[in-house]
């Protein structure tokens, strides 16, 4: 929460609900990445629609929210703080909206191999796992958002290498599938990029983190090495 | 005592006495030195007591050094009375507020309470598990901003409390909880989750299991309908209606094989407790090594370890069976090459029967189901090797009442192991 109280508290209302906002549109992200994770094991192809509609929606809460945050700064002229708040709520905001992007990929992948009478969950037990872990990233990420606890999101930064490391192996595992039997190649090449959009979704969730550091610590912690993005405390 | 001000009065008399004597006999202005002096020193007092009051007031708190004389002592005499009365009063306050957060926390359901704007004022233990919320750090904050769900915002925000909301959490897989909104006090609102897990997996087993077996007894049912209307409409040749009624047999079969384990399950869940006779482990060791050989036909390594001490108590006929069943199923579900281990042993609990397998092994998902009837990893494949889907839920009832947990461990693509853990009190001979 802001430390210190503002002369109108009318300015900290709008601050909170803006994000409150953020937050609504990051619960819309992870429940569609969540019903892709679904759609993926379970096979149910007809959520895949449904995450696609969400799709749209997430697009006009960013929208929305862009323009809260130019109004805010335009009328009010926050500084310090709040002024890193609004920038880092933008920034997050175009994560939020990219790893929604790369859910709806992850739905039409599955949808495409269904339809070509394949069965993706047979591909490997590793993407689902690796889905979950970066669902959890996200997750942590906004709640270290809505907490502006700069610990968890250090935590979340560190979790995207076990997620990348993941990644590299379900791809070694698919190249080994494809020398195989070659006749798994389409089917293996649509597995691809749904594991590259997961990955993705990985490094949303720690970008989004890395923005959270940045709101509360305003230290901009993008492209450090690894050992300087221990948090201060 | 007199009132503060005839005191005062009687005191500046008193100096006034003494003073006009000096005053006659020293000179006027000595007398009037003499008064004024006095009134100061009078004033000077009253100001320090006025100054250490003036300092208590800054910092209140229950001081009993606060003292003074005359007027001052019972002012400070009835600030220090006052002041331990609040303090007391508080306590008590605190006390009571204490006994309704502890009442609050002791609820087995999740109690949340926000105010007007959704902001959480109060949550116990059990709501913090349930929604992953912090109690020390979430305090103040809305409550929509950590749980995010679109279908509880919109809960939340419909304003429509008549029916409880069923969620799906996702901080914990597979978690149903019920949430349940009532305001209270003009615009605060109670928030009541109930964990609906357990009852929504009973729902769930009961429907899966009235499909279940309508379904199993079905599918051969299609296919007996199908050869008999094909016999009733033509009359095939010899060696065709020999193949047609061989598949006939061949799903009747099965259908009774259903129908009996299905007889088997509910007669166990519905007898009496088994009969104490001892039953000879080396014995049904032997016997389980040889079938299980019998049944690999030479396909697997099958190992008996046991440590020679212990025979179980309980009836013989279900334990085997129920052992029988857990080779069994090792070596249908373990490819050819593969090592199957069957291990007896005492515990310090008592003792153990374990089935170990490098087989195709489990997913971590389907273990806690595996045990219901008729659930199925794998439809066809369990099927191809002839399971009627009820043999562990059978093996789990014959060791339920054998007071024993059947414990299963996987990993996939590594095998499987199975535990039957037996109590002290049903092994003899340690």
């Amino acid at each position: 929460m802001n430390e210190k109280s503002h002369l109108s508290s009318q300015f900290d209302d709008e601050l909170g609900r803006l994000r409150s906002h953020v937050l609504q549109m990051g619960g819309l992200v992870e429940t569609q990445i969540s019903a892709a994770i679904d759609a993926y094991s379970k096979g149910e192809v007809a959520s895949v629609k449904h995450i696609v509609e969400t799709d749209r929606k997430v697009n006009d809460l960013e929208i929305a929210i862009d323009d809260d945050c130019a109004h805010l700064i335009a009328k009010r002229q926050p500084a310090a703080s709040d002024l890193r708040l609004v920038f880092g709520i933008s920034k997050i905001v175009t994560d939020l909206e990219r790893a929604g992007d790369e859910a709806k990929k992850i739905a039409k992948g599955v949808r495409r191999i269904y339809e070509a009478g394949q069965m993706p969950s047979q591909y490997g037990i590793g993407i689902r796992h690796i889905a979950e872990a970066a669902l959890v990233m996200l997750r942590q990420a906004l709640d270290a958002f809505a907490r502006l606890d700069a610990a968890l999101a250090v935590k979340v930064i560190q979790a995207d290498v076990d997620v990348d490391t993941e990644f590299k192996s379900i791809m070694r595992q698919l190249i080994t599938h494809m020398m195989e039997d070659p006749r798994t190649i389409t089917t293996s090449i649509d597995i691809i990029w749904i594991a590259r959009a997961v990955e993705r979704i990985g490094d949303h969730a720690k970008n989004v983190a890395e923005h959270v550091v940045f709101i509360v610590e305003g230290r901009d912690i993008r492209h450090l090495p690894k050992e300087n993005k221990e948090s201060k405390e | 005592m007199s009132s503060p001000l005839t005191r005062a009065l009687l005191l500046a008399l008193l100096a006034a006495l003494i003073a006009w004597p000096v005053g006659h006999f020293f000179g006027a202005w000595v007398g009037w030195m003499l008064f004024s002096l006095s009134l100061a020193g009078q004033m000077l007092l009253h100001f320090r007591y006025f100054a250490l009051l003036d300092r208590w007031s800054k910092a209140p708190v229950l001081d009993a050094t606060l003292e003074g004389e005359g007027a001052w002592d019972g002012v400070f005499g009835r600030l220090y009375r006052h002041e331990k009365e609040l303090q007391r009063l508080i306590a008590q306050r605190e006390q009571e507020v204490a006994m309704l957060i502890a009442a609050g926390q002791a609820l087995t359901d999740g109690v949340i309470l926000l105010d007007e704007h959704n902001h959480i004022l109060f949550c116990n233990t059990t709501a913090e598990q349930q929604l992953g919320l912090v109690a020390r750090t979430d305090r103040g904050q809305p409550i929509i901003n950590l749980v995010r769900q679109p279908e509880f915002v919109a809960y939340l925000e419909g304003h429509d409390f008549a029916r409880p909301l069923t969620l799906r959490t996702e901080r914990h897989e597979g978690t149903v909880l019920s949430i349940h909104v009532i305001p209270y006090s003009g615009s605060r609102r109670l928030m009541q989750v109930k964990d609906m897990t357990q009852s929504d997996r009973l729902d769930r087993m009961r429907r899966d299991f009235v499909a279940n077996v309508s379904h199993e007894l079905r599918t051969p049912l299609t296919v007996l309908a199908g050869f008999l209307e094909t016999l009733q409409e033509i009359d095939p040749a010899a060696d065709e209606r020999h193949r047609y009624l061989d598949l006939m047999a061949e799903q009747s079969k099965r259908m009774q094989l259903i129908v009996q384990d299905l007889l088997t399950l509910s007669s166990i869940e519905s007898a009496p407790p088994p009969e104490n006779q001892p039953v000879d482990m080396v014995n049904l060791l032997d016997k389980l090594r040889r079938d299980a050989q019998a049944l690999s036909a030479g396909r697997h390594t099958i190992i008996v370890e046991s440590d020679g001490q212990g025979d179980l108590c309980g009836s013989a006929s279900d334990l085997a069976s129920a052992f029988g069943n857990l080779v069994a199923n090792a070596v249908r579900y373990t490819p050819a090459g593969g090592s199957i281990r069957i291990v007896w042993q005492a515990t310090p609990e008592g003792a153990e029967f374990a089935v170990h397998d490098s087989g195709i092994g489990i997913d971590a998902k389907h273990i806690p189901r595996l045990t219901e009837r008729f659930y199925r990893v794998d439809r066809g494949r369990s099927r191809d090797v002839g399971g009627t889907g009820l043999g562990l839920a059978i093996v789990k009832h014959s060791l339920n009442r054998h007071q024993a947990q059947l414990e299963i461990t996987s990993k996939p693509g590594a095998g499987s192991c199975f535990v039957a853990r037996f109590p002290a009190s049903r092994v003899v001979g340690l």
